[in-house]
C-alpha cells in the first residue's frame, strides 16, 4: 500500500506546485495519474518515490511512515522502488555503459556478485543485446536508451513501480514493448504501479484505474475513482 | 532568431582534426583548424623552447659583460642585451620557464583546492553550501593581488610562497564553476535515479557528479595557468615574488623599466611578448577544447 | 561497410492528383556518418518523395530510425562527418509564393554552400518549427524582441515596420497580442510553441519543416499544435511533419510516409493508411498496431542497428511474412517497398517487383536522378 495524504509540495515555498493531493495505491494494483504538462503531476510521482521531499503531508510505504527523503531515506525505503522518467538521455549517466548503467543500482548496494546474472537475465527481457548493452547512451537511440533505463529500475526487484511519462519521448512499437515488460514485472512479482502521463487513451489501456489531476486537487479529499471518459 | 540562431550553431561541428569535414560549413572550420593550429603550435614551442633551450645553452648567472650593455636587437642579440649586457633572448626563455612553472604548478593545485570546494559545496547543498560560498564571497571581496603580496609576505621569497600566492588566491572561480555545474547536474534524473537505487550521497558524488564536472574544471585549469603567470609577473615586478637573481619575465620587465625611459624599449618589450604569447596561444587551445566539451557537440549524431 | 549503395529507384514519389509543381523534391538522398575508426553508419538511404505546396507529408518512425538526420540534411545542419548523396531540390514555389519569398529559382539542397543556406534558404524559404519551443526561444528577450529581430534579419525591414510585421506573424500563428511582451518562461507550453511557429512563419516560407513539434506536450496541446499547422498547410504552404506520434501524423497529414531503418518504406495517402485499406508494409501495420487504441501489440524485435544493415529488407528479421526473397533489397514500387506487402498477391518468388511509377499522373518527374557525392 502506498499511500500520499495531504501533500504539498513545490520547490518555493510559496508557491507549491501540488497542494493537498491525496493518492493511495493499494499493494499490486497499477493507478494512472493523468493531467496536463507542467500541472505538477510529476512533482506528486517524486514525492511518492522519496525523492522529493514534500512541505506537508505524509507518506506510507507498506504500513511504514516516511520520515525522510533522498539520501535521508533508509536505502531499504528508497529501493523499494523502481523509477522511470520521460526523457532517457536525461536520465543515464552519459559516461556509464548501458550494462554499467544497470548494474549500477546493485554496485550501489555492493552487491557486485550479482551483477553478471541479473544483467545477463534482463537485458533480453527489455530487448537489449549484448552489443548494445557495451555502448554508451549517446550511441544509442531514445528507445533502447529506455530500455536501459527499465532495467536499471528493475533491477533490484522494486515492490513499486513509478513511470513519469515513460513513454512520452517513444514511438508506438516501443511504447507498447516497454509496457508490455512493465506488466509482465508486475504479473510475476505483484508490484504496484503508478503511471503518471497525460496520453488518456495509453494509461486506460495500461492501467486498473486511472485518476485525473483535476479530480484530485478539485476535492482533495475525496478519493479518486476511476474516470469514465474514453 | 529561430533560424538565425541554427545557422551559427549549425556551423560549427566539434569533430577531431582527423575527420575531413564535408564541404558544408568549410570555411568556418577552417578558419578555426587555423586557430587551434598556431594555438598548438605556439604552446608546443614554447613548452619545447623551455625544456631545450637549457640543455643547449647554460645560463650563467654571474655572466656580465658590461661592454656589451643595453645593445639594441642584432644577429648575435635578437633580442639585444639588457643594463649589464645578459642577451634577453636567453634571459626571455628561462624566465618563461620560471612563469611556466610556477603558471602550471599554481593552476594545478588551485584547481584542486576549487574543485573540492565546490564539489563539497554542490553536493552538500543547503546551509553548508550557502556557508562555503559565503567563504568563497569573502576570499573574492579582498583584491586578488593585495591577498597575494599578503600570503608572499609571511615566507621568505622563493618559488613555493608564489605558487601557493597564487593557487590561494585563484581557487574561487573554479570552485565557482564547479559548484555551478555540480547543481545543475543534482537535478539530472540520472541522479534522482542513483538515489532511488539507493547510493549513498558520497557515492552519487565520486561516482556521478564529480565525473561530469572534471572537463570544465580541466578547462578551468587551462584558463588558470595565463592567470597564474600573470600574478606570478605582477608579484615579481613587485619585487615580491621570485628572488632577483632568478630570471622571471616580470623582474626582468622590472628592472628594465629604467632604460625604457631612455628610450631602450626592447629589454620590456621581449618579456612582455613572452608573457603574452604563451597567454593567447593556451587560451586558444582552452576555446577548444570549450567547444569539444560543449554538451551539444558531445556526440557527433544524433539520430 | 555497405557503402552508399544506392539503388537508384527513383520510384515513389509523385506529388498527389495532377497538383502544382512540387516545392521540396527529394530523389535518392542518402546521409551516411563516417564514425572513428572508418565506421559508416547509414543513417538515410535513398529517400525519394516530393511535397507540393499545401500538403502535409508526415514522416513517421521510430526514434533513431534516421528521420531527424534527413531534416538535418535539407536544413544543412549535418556534423561534419556526414556524407550524403542524392539531390533534394527547393524549387520556386510556382506562383504561389509570397511576393517576397526569396529569390526564386531551384536550389539544390544538399550541395548549396553553407552561406547560400543561411542568407537565402533558412527562415526565407524553409521555416523550422522546431522541437522544444522553450528551449528554441532565447529566455532573456520577449517574444517581440525575438520576432522583431528574426524580421529584421529576415526581410531587412527596420524599426518602425519591423514591429508591425513581427505583430502580422504573431496574428498568423494566432499568437496572442498581448502576450507579445512577456519572457518565454511567462508563456504556457501551447503559447510558446505558438511563439516558436511565429518565429518560423516570419520569413513566409513557401516549406515549413517541423520536426517533432509535439514531442513532450500533452493530448490537448498537440491537437491544438497540429491544428494550427494544418492551418498554415491549408494557407498553401508544404509542411513536412517528422514525428513518432502516429496520431498527430493522423490529424494533419495528406500522406504518411513511413521510415525504417534509414529508408521509406511506405509512401501512402494519409486516409488510406490510417483507415482502410491501411498499411501495406508490415512494418507500418505493425507500428499502428502498437497503438494503444488499437493492439497494443509491440513488433517483436528491435530494428537493426544503422551501422550494420542487412543487405536485404532490413525488417525481414522481425516481419512474420519474410521469406527467401527478402533477403534482396525490395525495390519500392506502388509506395511500398515490400516483397510480400499486405494485401496483395505473393509476389513472385525470387525477383523484386520491378519499379513502376506510383500514380500516373502528369507529375514532371525528370530530374536528372542527379546523384552527386558530396566530399570536401
Amino acid at each position: 500500500m502506498l499511500e500520499l495524504r495531504d501533500i504539498t509540495a513545490g520547490y518555493e515555498p510559496r508557491t507549491p506546485v501540488v497542494r493537498g493531493v491525496s493518492l493511495t495505491v493499494a499493494a499490486g494494483e497499477a493507478v494512472g495519474l493523468l493531467g496536463p504538462s507542467g500541472c505538477g503531476k510529476s512533482t506528486l510521482a517524486r514525492v511518492a518515490a522519496l525523492l522529493h521531499r514534500p512541505d506537508g503531508g505524509t507518506v506510507t510505504l507498506d504500513g511504514e511512515t516516511v520520515t525522510g527523503w533522498r539520501h535521508r531515506a533508509p536505502r531499504r525505503q528508497r529501493t523499494a522502488y523502481g523509477v522511470l522518467f520521460q526523457q532517457p538521455r536525461l536520465s543515464a549517466d552519459p559516461r556509464l555503459r548501458l550494462g554499467e548503467l544497470i548494474a549500477e543500482p546493485l554496485r550501489a548496494g555492493g552487491r557486485r556478485a550479482e551483477i553478471a546474472d541479473r544483467v545477463g537475465e534482463l537485458a533480453p527481457v527489455v530487448g537489449l543485446t549484448d552489443e548494445l548493452l557495451r555502448r554508451r547512451p549517446h550511441e544509442v537511440s531514445d528507445g533502447q536508451l529506455q530500455r536501459a533505463c527499465l532495467a536499471r529500475a528493475l533491477v533490484l526487484r522494486p515492490r513499486w513501480l513509478i513511470c513519469d511519462e515513460m513513454t512520452a519521448m517513444l514511438d508506438a512499437s516501443t511504447t507498447a514493448a516497454l509496457v508490455a515488460v512493465v506488466e509482465s514485472y508486475r504479473r510475476e512479482s505483484g508490484a504496484g504501479l503508478l503511471a503518471v502521463g497525460h496520453d488518456r487513451t495509453l494509461l486506460a489501456r495500461w492501467c486498473d484505474r486511472t485518476v485525473r489531476w483535476a479530480d484530485l486537487t478539485g476535492a482533495p479529499a475525496a478519493r479518486a475513482e476511476a474516470p469514465a471518459d474514453r | 532568431m529561430a533560424d538565425t540562431d541554427t545557422t551559427t550553431s549549425g556551423t560549427g561541428p566539434a569533430t577531431s582534426g582527423t575527420a575531413t569535414s564535408g564541404g558544408r560549413a568549410a570555411d568556418g572550420r577552417g578558419r578555426r583548424a587555423v586557430r587551434v593550429g598556431v594555438s598548438a603550435a605556439l604552446t608546443a614551442a614554447v613548452v619545447l623552447a623551455v625544456l631545450v633551450v637549457p640543455l643547449l645553452f647554460p645560463l650563467d648567472r654571474q655572466a656580465v659583460d658590461l661592454a656589451a650593455k643595453l645593445q639594441p636587437p642584432s644577429l648575435t642579440h635578437p633580442f639585444g642585451t639588457d643594463e649589464v649586457g645578459r642577451d634577453l633572448l636567453l634571459r626571455c626563455v628561462y624566465g618563461l620557464r620560471v612563469s611556466l612553472l610556477v603558471g602550471v604548478v599554481a593552476a594545478l593545485a588551485a584547481t584542486v583546492i576549487g574543485t573540492a570546494v565546490g564539489a563539497l559545496a554542490g553536493a552538500l547543498g543547503g546551509w553548508a553550501d550557502r556557508a562555503v560560498m559565503r567563504v568563497v564571497d569573502l576570499f573574492s571581496s579582498v583584491p586578488h593581488l593585495l591577498l597575494g603580496i599578503f600570503i608572499v609576505a609571511m615566507f621568505r621569497p622563493g618559488v613555493w610562497p608564489v605558487i601557493i600566492s597564487v593557487a590561494l588566491t585563484h581557487w574561487l572561480s573554479t570552485a565557482r564553476i564547479v559548484r555551478a555545474e555540480v547543481l545543475s547536474l543534482r537535478s539530472r534524473p540520472y541522479i534522482d535515479a542513483a538515489v532511488s537505487g539507493g547510493a549513498s550521497r558520497w557515492r552519487v558524488t565520486v561516482r556521478h557528479l564529480l565525473p561530469g564536472v572534471l572537463p570544465q574544471a580541466g578547462l578551468a585549469a587551462v584558463l588558470m595557468v595565463p592567470h597564474a603567470i600573470w600574478h606570478e609577473s605582477a608579484l615579481s615586478f613587485l619585487g615580491l615574488g621570485l628572488p632577483a637573481h632568478e630570471a622571471s619575465l616580470g623582474i626582468m620587465v622590472n628592472a628594465a623599466r629604467g632604460s625604457l625611459l631612455a628610450g631602450d624599449w626592447w629589454p620590456t618589450l621581449f618579456p612582455g611578448v613572452f608573457i603574452i604569447v604563451p597567454t593567447l596561444a593556451i587560451a586558444g587551445l582552452a576555446g577548444a577544447w570549450r567547444e569539444r566539451i560543449n554538451p551539444r557537440r558531445r556526440s557527433e549524431l544524433m539520430l | 561497410m555497405n557503402a552508399p549503395a544506392d539503388t537508384g529507384s527513383p520510384a515513389a514519389a509523385a506529388p498527389p492528383s495532377g497538383s502544382p509543381a512540387p516545392v521540396l523534391s527529394v530523389r535518392g538522398l542518402s546521409v551516411r556518418f563516417v564514425m572513428r575508426g572508418g565506421r559508416r553508419i547509414a543513417a538515410v538511404s535513398d529517400a525519394a518523395f516530393d511535397l507540393a505546396p499545401g500538403e502535409c507529408l508526415a514522416l513517421v518512425g521510430e526514434s533513431g530510425c534516421g528521420k531527424s538526420v534527413l531534416a538535418a540534411a535539407l536544413l544543412g545542419l549535418l556534423p561534419g562527418n556526414a556524407r550524403t548523396a542524392g539531390s533534394a531540390r527547393l524549387n520556386a514555389a510556382g506562383g504561389t509564393a509570397g511576393p517576397d519569398a526569396g529569390d526564386g529559382g531551384t536550389i539544390e539542397l544538399l550541395t548549396a554552400s553553407e552561406q547560400e543556406l543561411a542568407r537565402t534558404v533558412r527562415g526565407r524559404r524553409i521555416g523550422l518549427v522546431p522541437q522544444s519551443p522553450a528551449a528554441h526561444l532565447t529566455p532573456v528577450r520577449t517574444v517581440r524582441a525575438q520576432l522583431e529581430e528574426t524580421v529584421r534579419e529576415l526581410t531587412g525591414v527596420r524599426r518602425s515596420g519591423a514591429r508591425a510585421d513581427a505583430e502580422r506573424a504573431a496574428d498568423r500563428a494566432a499568437f496572442p497580442l498581448d502576450h507579445l511582451d512577456r519572457y518565454p518562461h511567462q508563456l504556457s507550453g501551447g503559447l510558446a510553441q505558438r511563439a516558436a511557429t511565429a518565429l518560423a512563419l516570419v520569413g513566409d516560407a513557401p516549406l515549413l519543416l517541423a520536426d517533432e513539434p509535439t514531442t513532450g506536450l500533452d493530448r490537448d496541446l498537440v491537437e491544438r499544435t497540429v491544428d494550427e499547422l494544418r492551418r498554415h498547410t491549408d494557407d498553401g504552404r508544404a509542411l513536412l511533419m517528422i514525428t513518432h506520434d502516429l496520431a498527430a501524423a493522423e490529424r494533419i497529414a495528406d500522406r504518411v510516409a513511413v521510415m525504417y531503418a534509414g529508408r521509406i518504406v511506405e509512401l501512402a495517402d494519409a486516409p488510406a493508411f490510417f483507415g482502410t485499406p491501411g498499411p501495406r508494409h508490415p512494418y507500418a501495420r505493425g507500428l499502428l498496431d502498437a497503438l494503444p487504441e488499437r493492439a497494443f501489440r509491440p513488433i517483436p524485435g528491435m530494428p537493426p542497428e544503422l551501422g550494420a544493415l542487412p543487405d536485404g529488407c532490413a525488417f525481414a528479421a522481425r516481419c512474420d511474412r519474410a521469406t527467401a526473397a527478402c533477403e534482396a533489397l525490395p525495390v519500392p514500387a506502388d509506395g511500398v517497398a515490400c516483397h510480400h506487402p499486405v494485401g496483395a498477391p505473393p509476389a513472385a518468388p525470387g525477383g523484386p517487383t520491378p519499379a513502376e511509377a506510383t500514380e500516373p499522373t502528369g507529375a514532371q518527374r525528370s530530374e536528372e536522378d542527379g546523384r552527386r557525392a558530396r566530399t570536401a
